[in-house]
């Protein structure tokens, strides 16, 4: 049966003003395993640490949580004092009620009740800590870096200017990963190759990485600070130190070993010809390029009801607007849809006109009669709800279109009666 | 199809004119449908077919039937104005149509039973002008809204379309153009009330030739629809005004924003274009001036942040919409790094009348500061909602009560909101305010574009509040942190008053939130979200208190705060909540008291809304 002892610090008032201490050390003492529970004005103070070893010692306590301030603040302090009175030093765990509670909270009663959950929580903690001994291990001072991309990269650099040896790993022949393949990057939309380049440069240039392209990890043993990494480096069948990295061999190998890249396959061919048709039919109308993004979505979208995913990736290819562009753009609008939509579309207005004349209502009517919410379609592929901000009709509010037909002053009987005309037609194919 | 020949000079267009208007016969009776988007939602296309229809079965193929632009008074749609003694039908039904041809095109005589009838005096209106509605209005930039077919280029001119233009190009200089624009006192219609003449001018000193103008058609703000009805229903206003505005700037490429909800609007835009192009009004060399220039359509695709000018400029590139830091402004660096000069369709179609009937004219209209007229969407809990245009001035009880006739079942006049989500609540005790660009600001609200929505005693000012939160929380493009995090954290304190788990300190954060959005967000958007928060604080306190208090909503629409009962005594058994009620919570048999389940109620406020005799209670 555990033995604990609770030591709540009040930190002067930077926890007492915001958390009734009392209250909590109260609580503490009811707490099963819970001997001794106390609160003190500045527990860290010499008359504070006293009063937590004169508790372990006459009370011979198994285990101390101490409610106070951030673990990284004071854990070593305690668990030193309680070391000078023979319990093991981690049994000893720090609940942290002030700048995980009283700094951040302002009403008093919902913190102490917060700090209360704290302690609660550390005190089955130490039930279940064991007494741990320290030993020490000798470390090998070299890091293995799994993966060269931006991050891996980032990694390696950081550690090898520390002064440490660094083994960076990398999968592919070339380092860089996914950002070599980006434009720019979110959110500040800075040139991703003016980031990336510079790193990879400098990788190759520092005496303390070395660098293992086109290798992968097959085995790891062994336990932090003594890892055994087996490393199979694939066939380059080159003399790196000599490579230009002109590519002549690259094309004119004469032996079936030599590296496929993937042969670039066009998307044109693996998307359905009539997608084809309408999206290049699309393309021919537009002659800005750069202004053409919005507009061919829109055709896009009028053409098969939803941005289908083989058309954008057809007009990304057609028009050579990144992909990523189009998703951007199709994402930041809200007249574009990623997702099917139903054969009636219903948007209902919640302009301020409209909400005021119960324009929500309606919404809200629809969702109970159809069990759609806002951009969502029913499974029969009937209807397709959204709410919008403002239709541009306020004199007739509340507005709603079905399939850009206006219906003005509507009601929630109105509505169900032209939900249930649309239902009466046969379903989208 | 109309043979249209290139105008190559001044005098072909007044050729042309005197031409047309020879050919038209001004005593013959013709028929002018509104065809803007809410008579159509009454059913105003069916009605132009009955009439075409049985006016050919009856011989009658000469009167002509014209669909218009948005005649205003949207309320009482589909609107027929018989020319040429332009008397005024209103709520037109295709079964209508015989009587009408009957009477009043063969005979001259009137249909009583669709004549205006106003209300509270009982008197009918026989003429257009005649209805309250319209009598205290001043129509300069609708001039031609419920004249013309806006997909008829021939009657823009006989309603003399493009003078001004023949006028700017061939007898003016742009330095000139500029100058009377200034003396006009003409300020942008878009909300911020910069004056357009002072624009211009910043744009053309810029150096180079390469410069572009663009209008303004993205009509974000919520509850303001003038600038669709003018594109809808005078196209070629606003092109004109914009190659008089390209011509003062030099710039020769223009482009108009469309919202996507506006496809009406982008038809006869793209339809004008078509028609002007081939009179040779865009082009090259326009009226043998040597000044070219032409436009182009964009379609926007749902973001209200593209209103915001350097966000709409990355739009029109294909972009998303994300504002950036100005300055640099567009006029110095704009669409594609050149000099930009961004104007809103309600600006571009006043351009036009100044040039034609000349600045002083204009100057002559408004008050000391704010010259002209302005559009109003009139909307919300009034009994004549629509389009309104007044002089500069006006106040808001002329605009309230005299033209849209006070508030429907007699309920309380609350307030007006302003300016859209950027804007802010006018109280009833400020009703005689005079409404121009410095009234409205100094009272807490803006003339943003001009939406006007009215609002009763049941509108509840902390649901408002949250609603343009909500509204912007969804509309922020998300670049700046301000904008971002700081209306989301107002939006969840709001909505946390609501609900009534409001504290006490609640208010005083939310201003000071507002106040750090208002100074850091990076645009307008941002620098402006703050104010419908901060005037309703201004002016409706009591009411965050109560529900952070007393958890009450005093208004009764706060679902969380209210619940429904019905009053035995007043409740007359009629029926009626039962029928309205979507959740089918409301028992009682007829002429019994009702009772509501409070267990089902979804607390919509529908019967609350509708019962006639106050009997449902919300607590």
């Amino acid at each position: 049966m555990a033995r604990l002892g609770v030591f709540v610090c009040w930190c002067g008032a930077n926890i007492a003003e915001t958390v009734d201490c009392e209250e909590v050390s109260r609580y503490a003492g009811t707490l099963p395993g819970v001997t001794v529970a106390r609160s003190y004005k500045y527990m860290c103070s010499d008359p504070g640490q006293r009063i937590v070893t004169d508790a372990i010692q006459e009370h011979n306590l198994s285990g101390v949580v101490v409610a106070s301030c951030s673990p990284r603040m004071h854990e070593p302090t305690f668990r030193k004092t309680a070391a000078t009175v023979g319990l093991n030093p981690y049994m000893l765990e720090m609940a942290n009620i002030r700048e995980h509670c009283s700094w951040v909270h302002t009403d008093r009663r919902e913190a102490t009740e917060k700090a209360k959950d704290l302690v609660r929580l550390l005190v089955e903690k130490v039930k279940r800590n064991v007494p741990l001994k320290e030993i020490e291990v000798p470390v090998t001072q070299r890091v293995m870096v799994i993966g060269a991309g931006i991050a891996g990269i980032q990694a390696a650099l950081d550690v090898a200017t520390a002064g440490y040896e660094v083994v960076l790993v990398e999968r592919k022949p070339s380092i860089g990963g996914h950002m070599s393949m980006l434009d720019e990057t979110f959110p500040t939309l800075d040139c991703s190759q003016c980031i990336l380049t510079p790193r990879m440069v400098e990788v190759m240039q520092s005496e303390n990485i070395t660098l293992h392209s086109f290798s992968e990890i097959e085995q790891v043993d062994g336990y932090i600070g003594n890892f055994n990494v087996k490393v199979v480096k694939k066939a380059r069948s080159i003399d790196l130190d000599k490579c230009t990295g002109c590519g002549d061999c690259w094309n004119n190998c004469m032996s079936r070993n030599r590296i496929t890249e993937p042969v670039p396959v066009s998307v044109r061919e693996k998307t359905p010809p009539d997608v084809v048709a309408k999206v290049d039919a699309i393309v021919e109308k537009f002659t800005d390029d750069a202004g053409m993004v919005v507009g061919a979505l829109q055709d896009v979208q009028n053409e098969f009801n939803y941005l289908r995913q083989d058309a954008l990736m057809y007009l990304s290819e057609k028009a050579a607007i990144p992909l990523s562009r189009l998703y951007a753009v199709a994402r930041f609008y809200n007249a574009f849809s990623l997702k099917p939509r139903g054969k009636h579309i219903i948007r209902v207005c919640l302009g301020t006109a409209c909400h005021l004349r119960g324009g929500g209502n309606i919404a809200d009517a629809i969702t109970r009669e159809l069990g759609i919410g806002h951009g969502e379609t029913t499974k029969d592929m009937m209807f397709t709800l959204e709410r919008v901000n403002c239709l541009g009709a306020c004199a007739l509010a509340p507005v709603v279109t079905v399939n850009n037909k206006y219906y003005g002053k509507m009601s929630i009987d109105k509505m169900l009666k032209v939900i249930e005309e649309c239902a009466g037609e046969p379903a989208a194919v | 199809m109309r043979e249209r020949m290139r105008l190559a000079a001044t005098r072909d267009l007044e050729l042309l004119r005197s031409t047309l208007v020879a050919g038209r016969e001004p005593t013959r009776p013709s028929i002018s449908i509104c065809a803007g988007t809410g008579c159509r939602a009454h059913g105003a296309m069916d009605l132009f077919d009955e009439f075409r229809r049985q006016l050919d079965a009856g011989g009658l193929d000469d009167v002509e039937v014209r669909a218009t632009g948005c005649h205003g008074f949207c309320e009482r749609g589909p609107l027929v104005v018989i020319f040429p003694k332009k008397i005024f039908y209103h709520g037109v039904k295709p079964k209508d149509v015989e009587s009408v041809i009957e009477k009043t095109i063969r005979n001259g005589e009137i249909v009583e039973s669709l004549l205006y009838k106003d209300p509270v005096t009982k008197e009918k209106s026989l003429l257009e002008h005649e209805v309250p509605f319209y009598a205290k209005q001043q129509r300069i930039v609708f001039r031609n809204n419920g004249k013309i077919d806006p997909t008829c280029i021939e009657d823009y001119i006989v309603a003399d379309g493009y003078v001004a233009l023949a006028r700017a190009l061939t007898g003016m200089n742009p330095e000139e153009v500029i100058d009377a624009v200034k003396q006009a006192g003409l300020r942008g219609r878009g909300g911020g009330g910069f004056p357009t003449g002072r624009k211009w001018e910043i744009c053309r000193a810029q150096p180079g030739d390469e410069k572009y103008i663009i209008c303004n058609g993205d009509e974000g703000d919520p509850g303001a629809f003038m600038d669709r009805s003018i594109m809808e229903g005078d196209p070629h206003s606003v092109l004109e005004g914009m190659t008089i505005g390209a011509f003062a700037i030099g710039a020769h490429k223009g482009y108009v924003y469309v919202r996507s909800e506006y496809p009406l609007a982008l038809a006869n835009l793209t339809e004008a274009l078509e028609q002007s192009r081939s009179y040779g009004l865009l082009g090259r060399d326009i009226f043998g001036s040597g000044f070219a220039f032409d436009v182009e359509l964009i379609r926007g695709a749902g973001a209200f942040v593209c209103g915001e000018e350097t966000g709409m400029i990355a739009s029109i590139l294909g972009d998303i919409g994300s504002p950036r830091q100005r300055p640099p402004y567009p006029a110095e660096s704009g669409l594609r790094g050149k000099p930009t000069n961004i104007n809103n369709v309600e600006t571009w179609a006043n351009v036009p009348v100044i040039i034609e009937r000349g600045p002083d004219w204009f100057a002559g209209i408004g008050t000391e500061k704010s010259k002209g007229t302005k559009v109003f969407s009139l909307v919300g809990k009034v009994k004549n909602t629509g389009l309104v245009e007044v002089p500069m001035g006006t106040t808001l009880r002329e605009i309230v009560y005299d033209i849209g006739g006070g508030i429907p079942k007699e309920r309380e006049f609350k307030a007006v909101q302003t300016g859209g989500p950027s804007g802010g609540c006018i109280p009833e005790s400020l009703v005689d305010l005079p409404v121009d660009f410095e009234k409205l600001t100094e009272a807490g609200g803006m003339m943003g574009s001009g939406g006007l929505i009215v609002m009763d005693e049941r509108t509840c000012m902390v649901d408002v509040a949250k609603y343009f939160l909500n509204f912007l929380v969804d509309e922020s493009c998300g670049k700046c942190t301000p904008c971002r995090e700081g209306l989301f954290q107002m939006y969840s304190i709001l909505s946390r008053i609501s609900q009534g788990r409001g504290q006490a300190g609640d208010i005083e954060l939310l201003e000071q939130l507002g106040t750090y959005v208002r100074d850091t967000s990076l645009c307008q958007l941002g620098g402006t979200a703050a104010n419908p928060v901060l005037s309703t604080l201004r002016y409706f306190r009591d009411e965050y208190l109560a529900h952070i208090e007393k958890k009450e909503c005093p208004a009764g629409v706060c679902k969380e705060l209210v619940t429904f009962r019905v009053e035995a005594d007043a409740c007359t058994g009629c029926g009626l909540c039962k029928r309205v009620c979507p959740s089918e919570s409301i028992a009682g048999e007829k002429k019994e008291p009702h009772t509501i389940d409070m267990a089902t109620c979804v607390k919509c406020g529908v019967c609350y809304e509708e019962c006639r005799f106050n009997a449902v209670i919300a607590e």
